[in-house]
């Protein structure tokens, strides 16, 4: 009998199951509500040292000396590390796209203000910050290279002079007949858009404890890390070790949206307790730090899009052209989000054939990183301004023209453009549902009342993808190997009957030890108090990437299911023995080892698995003594890329409409939210809690991208946005109040029909702000296409809209 | 080097006595010192509210107060809330309306609930607003805490009836 | 983000601290009060002084007093003693109206009234407030007390007249006479945050309803708070209305030296605010002056 995970519910061997599907309170909870958690910087170890990094003032210049003596001499300072000690024990940072890496520590120039120079490792934090004061780097400044464009022209200064050019890559891509769609449309729209700088900004920063082992040349690394596996195999990589000597033990972490970063940093903690003979050295990020030097940067765009359309409201072409400012070095994995789109290009529209021309550039600025939703995010944007913009040339009403596009709910599943296969959809009732929920129609007379009375007021209804479990293929085209991402998890049950769970993440908010334990507790039919969800290090863990692109939930409930499914197996066939029974005849029923048909014969769990662990030689020969089973789950089905990038990339496709309504104060540009509706479709619900706690998180991540996030740097590449002062986060009072729908299909493809949902709203919620904020200043003829929206952009746009003369 | 100070403070109804240099922040001495490690830092400058602690039954940034300042005074941190092993019911209001993704915020969040509802029992949306205003949270989106707040709010209320008929 | 080293003192009186400014009058020596703006600065390292002066031990430095015309709050009175003080809630509405706006509760708590003039932000709601009201502030050091008037005091950005030496000890807000009307708004990105533009004004109306008395200052869209004495001016004698307030913005707007340009807001739109809040200010002032509450509340 081979291993089945269940598709529903009702394939668990369990009459009544209690968990799946409900919410309930998370087990993470409890320790985090009383301080407990074990986060990185509460880790104290035996000799440990203090780590501070010296980071670049200056974005482009030479190194021409950096002295570290007088920081060597100060009392506390166990070790002081330079690019002497990087180059001795490390490679260059490994990227995407490749090659585009240097060293930890800047050797012969610094290419961005806050790139790290030297560091030191003492007593304590306020040591070492004390003496990277005293290093002294003299710098020979060079021009910087800060905007894109220029940063192509002949005779930019290079920010890799090896390279020979800023250009990190340039490619079109071309879906279909795309000139022929153009040539055949009744109108074309074309925009530009700009997309400024943001990031993730968890609230804790990037972690970590570097233990180096100098007997047997080896790395143990504690770090609030996301994905431990991937950081150990980087860092061996980076180090110059053996993949087995690096040992990751990842912490708990609060958050990480992707942008967790920490990997240069590591690098060079990594040299310090090298340096320091072994001592542990501890280096916390700090916000600063995070900010102008972290893994906190993403999505620096520059769009010029177009849309073919027939005047009966058909979209038959889309032309996408990206500019992105990766900054200094591909080290950050930022280009994985310009890649991404491919998952979901034309949106949840039926658009023939596309085309998207790719080019990616370094600046003298941080390297960017990844952010929830990991690129989408502003394509959504752009798109869905742009669909605005046809339906309002044809005067046809925003959510009839994108219900005229939709992709026909019969068609799933429908493979895009761009090569990947979405799952399944209603999206017309998800567009329904939400024009009900929001009472469009009143909607609407509200807004245009409240025109007449001369307000700046405007309503949106976009929609949007939300790609799922995402795969190594969906890379591709920026030089990333390989397909398939496993994810794994070991269930074990003891002696008195009590289950643990093995995975290979830490925790990091999004609730999956829960999920682990309500699936076992219903498999099982055991209560949550008779189970554990523990973190093991890469040395034991199973196979496990972690949370990132809205994968885990769906990755763990295959995971631990196919675990529960080989333990379910494996108890039948023991008891079956000492029924002295077929194991075909036996099987778990509601926690019981079941005789089928013949009543009476049944034996609890516990009971079997005592015998497993007490009496190996009552088991048949071909039994495995171990009360446990390892199943590690892969999204089945990815494809290979085509020579146009195409694949079956992401498994899922979860859908969204949101509808708002807010109000432009066109005196001084600010944003006020008036209603905020959205439905959404990510498949089988199965903890609705933390569902609609990721959709909360992620319309508020979405509110401080379209109105307040945003990294700016000057024209020295000097960063000015280096404090939570300036880089501003949503509060309480700019995260709006939803109303909240759902509609459910549940994917074909998943255990349990499940849909990755972690990314959630950010990739609709950007979108359907700056549309709303063009319908309210349409009525003026004017049009938002930088986001964020800031109240100077806004109010420079209504004000040149208001005095059209002036500056003719 | 500047010398040590030595400072007296009750924290959670416990006295402790150390020397600090009068550089270090309060956050730093609760977390290093004290290994009272569930006050978070996520800033340092004040503005995410993660270090917050209670003086004298005030919502403060221990980021923005040095250790040598709170000589003689009281202090409550989150490890201070749980009362016989059992959570306070702020606590308990957050994990029931899921106040918390990763809860590295909360906290800082739970110490400033605990002010604002010692001090106006039945505070309106706007007063629980304006007191989570300077209090980030990247995860939740704030929706869930503020249920969580109305949520504290209902069970202290109620315990203080409870508490009352039980004295009558 | 660790500070760098600093010797620390806290006096238990003002005697003493005077004193200790003296002794230590050619070291670096800076005040802490609430340390919400300079923590922050030690913090990061931009401030590094060889002594700190702790005030927060000193007693009688915090107080709320009716002192006849005048509310006399001692410097190191937090900025949440102010808000839930009722005699500023009935003598000086104005000013309860400016603290809530500071910040938030967490940064109230420890945030001193001395703390935001001493620190003189030009975004931050206190100057601007003392300069409307015609606040004193009165100051302690090696020489002896004096008083100087608010017009005198914020000399420009993050700057007064206090000497090094000097010690804040008192500020005097003047107790809102009857019939004054007045208004304290100001745009933010976000609640709590230092504005981008703010305006205060108080005005009296006379038995015709023309202004008898205005007085406006602009906060947070230049080098420090200013008061708009060339429109104030104007306006006396002339009755409230619409064309006249969008007058009074026009020339505040226009005479609107150096705006302040930053990563939130440029001199252009500092500009335009300038006109803005000036138009509100006084429309909200026009309406308490006529015994109404304005019916729109500004929204940030
Ligand atoms: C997150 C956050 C948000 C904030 N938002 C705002 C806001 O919206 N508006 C606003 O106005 N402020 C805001 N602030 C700043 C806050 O109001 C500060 O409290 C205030 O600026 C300074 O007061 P303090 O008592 O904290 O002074 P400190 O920070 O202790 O001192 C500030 C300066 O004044 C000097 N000083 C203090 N007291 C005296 C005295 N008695 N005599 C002589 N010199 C003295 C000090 O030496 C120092 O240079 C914010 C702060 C934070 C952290
Ligand atoms: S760490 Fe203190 S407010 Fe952020
Ligand atoms: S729960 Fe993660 S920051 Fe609030």
């Amino acid at each position: 009998m081979s291993v089945q995970i269940p598709k529903t519910l009702e394939d668990f061997p369990n009459s009544a199951p209690r968990w799946v599907g409900r919410g309930v309170p998370r087990v993470e909870d409890p320790h985090l509500v009383t301080g407990r958690t074990e986060f990185i910087d509460n880790v104290v170890l035996p000799g440990m040292l203090h780590a501070a990094i010296l980071r670049s003032p200056v974005a482009h210049a030479r190194i021409v000396s950096i002295d570290i003596n007088e920081a060597e001499k100060l009392p506390g300072v166990i070790a002081v590390v330079t690019s002497d000690d990087a180059r001795r024990w490390s490679h260059p940072e490994p990227t995407v796209p490749e090659e585009w890496g240097t060293h930890c520590l800047a050797g012969d120039k610094v290419r961005y203000v806050g790139e790290p120079v030297a560091a030191v490792a003492a007593v304590n934090r306020y040591v070492a910050e004390d003496a990277i004061e005293l290093i002294a780097v003299d710098y020979e400044s060079l021009e910087a290279v800060v905007d894109p464009v220029k940063a192509m022209e002949p005779g930019s200064p290079l920010v890799i002079e090896e390279k020979g050019t800023n250009v990190m890559l340039q490619r079109v891509f071309t879906w279909g007949n795309v000139d022929g769609a153009f040539g055949d449309a009744d109108r074309v729209f074309t925009e530009k858009f700009r997309w400024h700088r943001l990031g993730a900004n968890p609230l804790e920063t990037f972690g970590v404890i570097a233990q180096w082992d100098p007997v047997d040349e080896s790395l143990t690394l504690r770090a609030s890390v996301q994905s431990a596996t991937h950081f150990g195999l980087g860092r061996a990589a980076v180090l110059g070790l053996p993949s087995n000597k690096v040992r990751v033990i990842a912490h708990p972490h609060g958050g990480s949206f992707g942008g967790k970063g920490g990997t240069r940093g590591t690098d060079v903690t990594a040299l310090l307790t090298r340096k320091a003979g072994g001592r542990p050295v501890k280096w916390i990020e700090d916000r600063a730090e995070y900010l102008t030097g972290g893994g906190g940067q993403a999505w620096d765009r520059h769009y010029e899009v177009s849309l073919a359309v027939k005047n009966d409201g058909r979209v038959t072409g889309l032309d996408v052209k990206l500019l992105d400012d990766m900054g200094a070095t591909g080290e950050g994995f930022g280009a994985i989000s310009t890649a991404k789109p491919l998952a979901s290009f034309t949106g949840p529209y039926a658009i023939p054939v596309a085309r998207y021309d790719l080019t990616i550039v370094a600046t003298n600025k941080l390297p960017q990183s990844p952010y929830r939703g990991m690129g989408p995010p502003p394509h959504n944007c752009v798109l869905e301004q742009m669909m605005d913009i046809a339906a309002r040339d044809l005067d046809i009403d925003p959510a009839e023209f994108r219900r005229t596009n939709f992709i026909p709910k019969d068609s799933f599943p429908y493979t895009i453009a761009s090569g990947n296969e979405y799952d399944s959809g209603d999206y017309e009732a998800v567009l329904d549902k939400a024009l009900a929920l929001a009472d469009y129609g009143k909607l609407r007379e509200r807004r245009d009342q409240a025109r007449a009375e001369g307000r700046c007021v405007g309503i949106s209804v976009v929609s949007a993808i939300e790609p799922g479990v995402f795969d190594w293929n969906a890379y591709a085209i920026v030089g990333v190997q390989g397909t398939g991402v496993p994810e794994g998890a070991t269930v074990s049950i003891d002696i008195m009957g009590k289950i643990s769970v093995r995975v290979g993440f830490a925790l990091e908010g999004q609730g999956q030890y829960t999920l682990a334990t309500q699936l076992v507790a219903d498999y099982f039919n055991v209560g949550f108090e008779d189970i554990t969800v523990v973190c093991l290090d890469t040395h034991s863990a199973p196979p496990a990437f972690g949370p990132g692109g809205s994968r885990l939930g769906v990755a763990l409930t295959g995971a631990v299911l196919g675990a529960c499914g080989k333990l379910r197996l494996k108890l039948a066939k023991v008891a079956a023995g000492l029924f002295q029974m077929d194991p075909e005849q036996v099987d778990l029923v509601d926690g019981k080892l079941v005789a089928k048909g013949v009543a009476g014969v049944e034996m609890p769990m516990a009971q079997v698995v005592g015998t497993m662990l007490a009496r190996s030689d009552l088991l048949p020969p071909d039994v495995d003594p171990r009360p446990e089973a390892t199943h590690v789950w892969t999204a089945p089905g990815r494809t290979e890329v085509d020579e146009e990038g195409r694949a079956k990339s992401y498994l899922t496709a979860a859908q969204a409409v949101h509808v708002v309504m807010l109000e432009v104060d066109p005196e001084t540009g600010l944003v006020e939210i008036l209603e905020y509706c959205v439905v959404d479709d990510c498949g089988t619900r199965l903890n609705p809690a933390t569902v609609e706690g990721q959709t909360e998180g992620s319309i508020a991540q979405g509110v401080g991208a379209a109105l307040l996030e945003e990294y700016v740097y000057d024209e020295q590449g000097q960063i000015l946005t280096s404090s939570f002062m300036d880089y501003l986060l949503p509060t309480v009072y700019e995260v709006p109040a939803t109303k909240k729908g759902i509609v459910v299909t549940p994917s074909p493809f998943t255990p349990l029909g499940a849909k990755g949902c972690g990314e959630g709203a950010m990739h609709t919620t950007p979108a359907a702000i700056l549309s709303a904020i063009n319908d309210a200043l349409a009525p003026m003829g004017a049009r938002a296409t930088e986001v964020p929206a800031s109240p100077n952009r806004l109010w420079t746009l209504i004000r040149a809209a208001q005095q059209p003369a002036a500056g003719e | 080097m500047t010398a040590q100070q030595k400072i007296s403070v009750m924290i959670n109804g416990t006295m402790h006595e150390a020397h600090v240099e009068p550089r270090t922040t309060l956050a730093d001495f609760l977390r290093g010192e004290l290994a009272l490690t569930g006050t978070h830092v996520g800033c340092e400058h004040g503005v995410c509210g993660a270090c917050t602690v209670l003086l004298e039954g005030r919502a403060v940034r221990s980021c923005l107060t040095l250790a040598v300042q709170v000589d003689g005074a009281s202090l409550t941190t989150v490890e201070g809330l749980e009362e016989d092993g059992k959570l306070h019911p702020i606590q308990q209001a957050f994990v029931e309306e899921h106040g918390l993704q990763c809860g590295f915020c909360t906290p800082g969040f739970l110490m400033t609930v605990h002010e604002l509802l010692y001090e106006n029992p039945d505070p309106s949306e706007d007063e629980i607003r304006e007191a989570l205003g300077g209090q980030i949270c990247r995860c939740t989106g704030y929706q869930s805490i503020l249920r969580s707040v109305r949520l504290a709010a209902a069970k202290l209320r109620n315990a203080h009836v409870a508490g009352s008929t039980q004295h009558s | 983000m660790k500070p760098a080293r600093f010797d620390y003192a806290a006096p238990d009186t003002l005697g003493e601290a005077v004193s200790l400014l003296e002794r230590h009058a050619d070291d670096d020596v800076m005040i802490l009060a609430g340390g919400q703006s300079l923590v922050p600065l030690l913090n990061m390292r931009m401030a590094r002084p060889e002594l700190l002066v702790d005030l927060n031990r000193i007693a009688e430095l915090q107080y709320i007093r009716e002192d006849g015309e005048w509310l006399a709050i001692g410097a190191m009175t937090r900025k949440r003693a102010v808000e839930e003080s009722d005699l500023v809630r009935r003598r000086q509405p104005a000013l309860l109206a400016a603290t809530r706006l500071v910040g938030h509760p967490q940064i109230r708590n420890r945030g001193t009234v001395g703390g935001s003039m001493a620190h003189a932000d030009p975004a931050a709601e206190y100057p601007a407030l003392a300069l409307v009201l015609g606040a004193e502030l009165r100051v302690v050091g090696p020489g002896g007390e004096r008083s100087i008037a608010a017009d005198e005091f914020f000399k420009g950005y993050l700057m007064t007249a206090m000497e090094p030496v000097e010690i804040l000890t008192e500020v005097r807000v003047p107790i809102l006479a009857p019939g004054t009307g007045w208004s304290f708004v100001e745009v933010a990105r976000r609640h709590g945050d230092f504005a981008l533009g703010g305006a205060a004004a108080t005005v009296r109306l006379d038995a015709s309803g023309s202004f008898s008395e205005v007085r406006i200052v602009l906060f947070g869209v230049s080098g420090a708070a200013v008061r708009l004495g060339g429109v104030e001016e104007r306006l006396v004698g002339q009755r409230p209305g619409d064309a006249l307030f969008r007058e009074a913005g026009a020339t505040a707007s226009e005479g609107l030296e150096e705006p302040l340009s930053d990563v939130h807001a440029s001199a252009e739109y500092r500009r335009n605010l300038a006109g803005v809040l000036t138009i509100r200010a006084l429309g909200e002032a026009v309406a308490r002056a006529g015994g109404r509450e304005p019916g729109q509340e500004e929204r940030r």
